[in-house]
């Protein structure tokens, strides 16, 4: 069932179909840049965590897509996941930017990972895992890519509540008289 | 040349360059000074490959905790006389780095540094003012011996 | 695998340029069987400075700044993609003018980061007279870049809703002139690197990506298209005025008719790229229209526009290594972003190094490791790679392995 060049709309759609009530807020923004008015194509939807790796097999049944990377919010009692696809890429100008966000409550911030279907998923996933806190079930190689030792377990540089990475702050302006 | 050579110094300078976390601006500047166009090398100063041949040290970026430990075991492995030079803002003063949770400090609170160049990054031909001033001082330096 | 292993020390093999003042802090382990790699283990993290968070606490001009100098090869990159992201975040719409000079500045960046590329892999094979004299031309094009910025690396020229200096029309001859002076020396380094002897032996079927492992490992840039796969941000989305220019996505099968995914197919694709570069300026000096160059001049009256949006946005830029995605949120209650995540290319072309390395000599890794040509800065990587055998290779050892490699292949 690949399909070589979708459209936003048959995406949104191939989603929707299969997964009904479990996607929430999907939405398509066009923008127009240069001299001729050419389009670009942006997909938001927000996913259930329940269904997420589902989700990312049925896109895979799709279209193989590029994995750019996964970002991260901390919204004060979750925190979401939102990671960004490109589909079409070898179509010019057809390429369509997914980015499917997930939300998990942070007493329970557990996700399923997908580096077994999509390798290339796997530093981006490491990476959430040291800046925010929170565990990717079934991950081959859970260790720290950026945050050096020194810095213990439990400090999560981006989060903004008191398990920020406050303590560690340095001011290298400052001059000590 | 610089004011103030005298002929005690008696062999070419030999440079280290040590990247303690810099974007690499600094470092791209450095080789460029080695470059035809403002050829360092032909006052005799090239690049070596180990901090126990070295007669300066030219250290860029502002220090991550990762490289503090390495920073000051180089100058350590460096021998008498030596002087150290510090490329570029972040060394420096830390520039736009001035807050991070990851940085620690800059380079004149790890190692004690003769020669700031500032610049984001400074112009080949300031750094190479910055060696004969090194210069200077190492000539000094051996002459009271 | 067999565990009989006795002392273990790491390799420390830092990767990128290795004449001795480009050393960036990367570290490989390897697992060896006599000369021959049978596995690889990346490990990162070395120039991690807390961008994203320090990001957090500043207003957009000061985040532009501070992307500036994550990188001082790619210093243009990292600002474009970040503007893109507010401006979709914002809804900010650009003059046309300034979309085309923006896409000369990216281009113009181009050209000096393959030509600094194509330095440092001939320095690695041990061609030092070939590095001075790609890194003579680059200071042509720096020189160029000077003229119309004002600075030799860390430009300074992006803002959001435009770009800050303009390109009058008495500026025009010498961009043609520059241009006319890379075109004629292309042929030449076009014969040194893809006609000799030597280059070849040390290239080709070296590091070979094939195009299954490309697609499945996320690999960005040169490297992925070298493998045949065609993916670019120039002409797969419409950004800045590539949607009006013609750009096509170039593979190795341009000029050879295969393709192999090998450091070969590289040296290929970054020559290509470059010729592709001189002739996007030379269309966009032509088709530029008149106009404003920025949509708001007036920074505070933008600030205060910024500081009212709720919304987020996803920047994507070709950069020379690869694809630089930025995403960016902003919570309509102050005009520090909320969130800010920078992914610089290289990050994306760590993973393809293993499947590259099996089976390499050990004085393959210079030269495999910057095909690829990795930005540490960009990506904070300290590749450890695992060993059952580690022993300390310096980076010398390393360098000279590989120049005796080549004088043992020129007899």
């Amino acid at each position: 069932m690949t399909k070589k060049n979708v459209t936003p709309e048959e995406v949104v759609k191939y989603f929707k179909d299969e997964f009904k009530t479990k996607i929430k807020g999907a939405k398509i923004v066009k923008r127009k840049f240069g001299s001729k008015k050419k389009e670009s194509y942006y997909i938001w939807m927000k996913v259930d965590r329940t269904v997420f790796k589902d989700a990312i097999k049925h896109l895979i049944k799709l279209q193989f897509p590029h994995l750019a990377v996964a970002s991260g919010n901390d919204l004060d009692k979750t925190i979401e996941i939102i990671y960004h696809f490109t589909l079409n890429y070898d179509q010019p100008l057809e390429e369509i930017i997914l980015n499917i966000s997930v939300e998990m409550p942070k007493t329970d911030p557990t996700i399923d990972t997908i580096s077994d279907i999509i390798p290339g998923a796997l530093i981006t996933e490491r990476e959430k895992m040291e800046m925010l806190g929170i565990t990717v079930k079934g991950i081959p190689d859970a260790s720290r890519v950026f945050v050096p030792d020194d810095i213990p377990e439990g400090v999560y540089p981006w989060r903004k509540d008191k398990t920020g990475p406050d303590k560690f702050y340095k001011n290298l302006h400052e001059v000590k008289k | 040349m610089a004011k103030g050579l005298t002929k005690s110094f008696k062999r070419a300078l030999w440079v280290y360059h040590c990247n303690s976390g810099s974007c690499n601006g600094c470092d791209i500047e450095i080789i460029a000074a080695l470059c035809p166009r403002y050829d360092v090398e032909r006052f005799g100063i090239r690049l070596v490959g180990t901090p126990r041949h070295a007669d300066v040290l030219l250290v860029t970026g502002p220090v991550t905790r990762q490289m503090v430990d390495k920073v000051k075991r180089i100058y350590e492995q460096m021998p008498d006389p030596k002087a150290v030079i510090c490329v570029g803002n972040c060394g420096n003063t830390g520039d736009v780095f001035y807050e991070s949770y990851n940085l620690v400090g800059p380079i004149n609170q790890i190692i004690p540094v003769d020669v700031h160049v500032i610049g984001c990054p400074p112009r080949p031909e300031a750094i190479i003012n910055a060696v004969t001033k090194a210069w200077v001082k190492l000539e000094t330096l051996e002459a009271k011996k | 695998m067999s565990e009989e292993t006795t002392a273990k020390t790491s390799y420390h093999i830092p990767v990128g340029p290795i004449h001795p003042a480009l050393k960036e802090p990367v570290y490989f382990e390897f697992e060896l069987s006599g000369e021959r790699i049978i596995d690889v283990t990346v490990k990162l993290g070395h120039v991690h400075r807390g961008v994203e968070w320090a990001g957090m606490r500043r207003n957009p001009i000061q985040v532009l700044y501070l992307a500036e100098r994550i990188c001082g090869i790619c210093s243009y990159c990292h600002p474009a993609a970040f503007t893109l992201a507010v401006e979709n975040a914002a809804d900010i719409q650009v003059p046309e003018r300034a979309e085309y000079l923006r896409v000369i500045q990216a281009e113009l960046e181009r050209i000096c980061s393959h030509i600094l590329w194509a330095g440092v892999a001939a320095h690695e094979i041990g061609f030092d007279t070939v590095l001075y004299f790609t890194w003579q031309i680059r200071e042509k094009a720096l020189d160029l870049t000077e003229y119309l910025t004002g600075n030799r690396v860390t430009k300074g020229i992006m803002t959001i809703g435009g770009i800050r200096r303009d390109i009058t029309s008495d500026m025009l001859p010498r961009i043609k002139r520059d241009m006319q002076f890379f075109k004629d020396n292309f042929e030449k380094l076009r014969h040194i690197f893809l006609d000799d002897k030597t280059v070849k032996m040390r290239s080709q079927n070296a590091g070979i990506l094939t195009k299954d492992d490309a697609i499945k490992l996320c690999a960005v840039g040169p490297t992925t298209r070298a493998s045949g796969v065609k993916k670019d941000v120039r002409t797969g989305e419409s950004y800045f005025a590539y949607g009006d220019l013609d750009v096509k996505c170039i593979t190795p099968k341009d000029l050879t008719g295969t393709v192999n995914g090998d450091v070969y197919d590289r040296i290929i694709q970054r020559l290509l790229e470059v010729k592709q570069a001189i002739e996007l300026i030379e269309q966009c000096i032509d088709e530029m229209p008149a106009g404003d160059i920025v949509s708001e001049p007036k920074i505070p009256k933008l600030m205060n526009q910024i500081k009212k949006i709720e919304g987020e946005g996803v920047g994507r830029h070709e950069a020379p290594r690869g694809e630089v995605v930025h995403y960016v949120k902003l919570d309509g209650k102050s005009d520090h972003p909320y969130t800010w995540k920078v992914r610089a290319p290289t990050y994306n072309n760590i993973l393809p190094w293993i499947p590259m390395l099996k089976g390499e000599q050990i004085a393959d890794i210079p030269i495999v490791a910057a095909s690829t040509d990795p930005c540490m800065s960009c990506t904070n990587r300290v590749a450890i790679v695992k060993d059952s055998k580690k022993y300390e290779l310096t980076k010398e050892q390393l360098h000279n392995l590989s120049i005796q490699k080549t004088r043992r292949l020129m007899k």
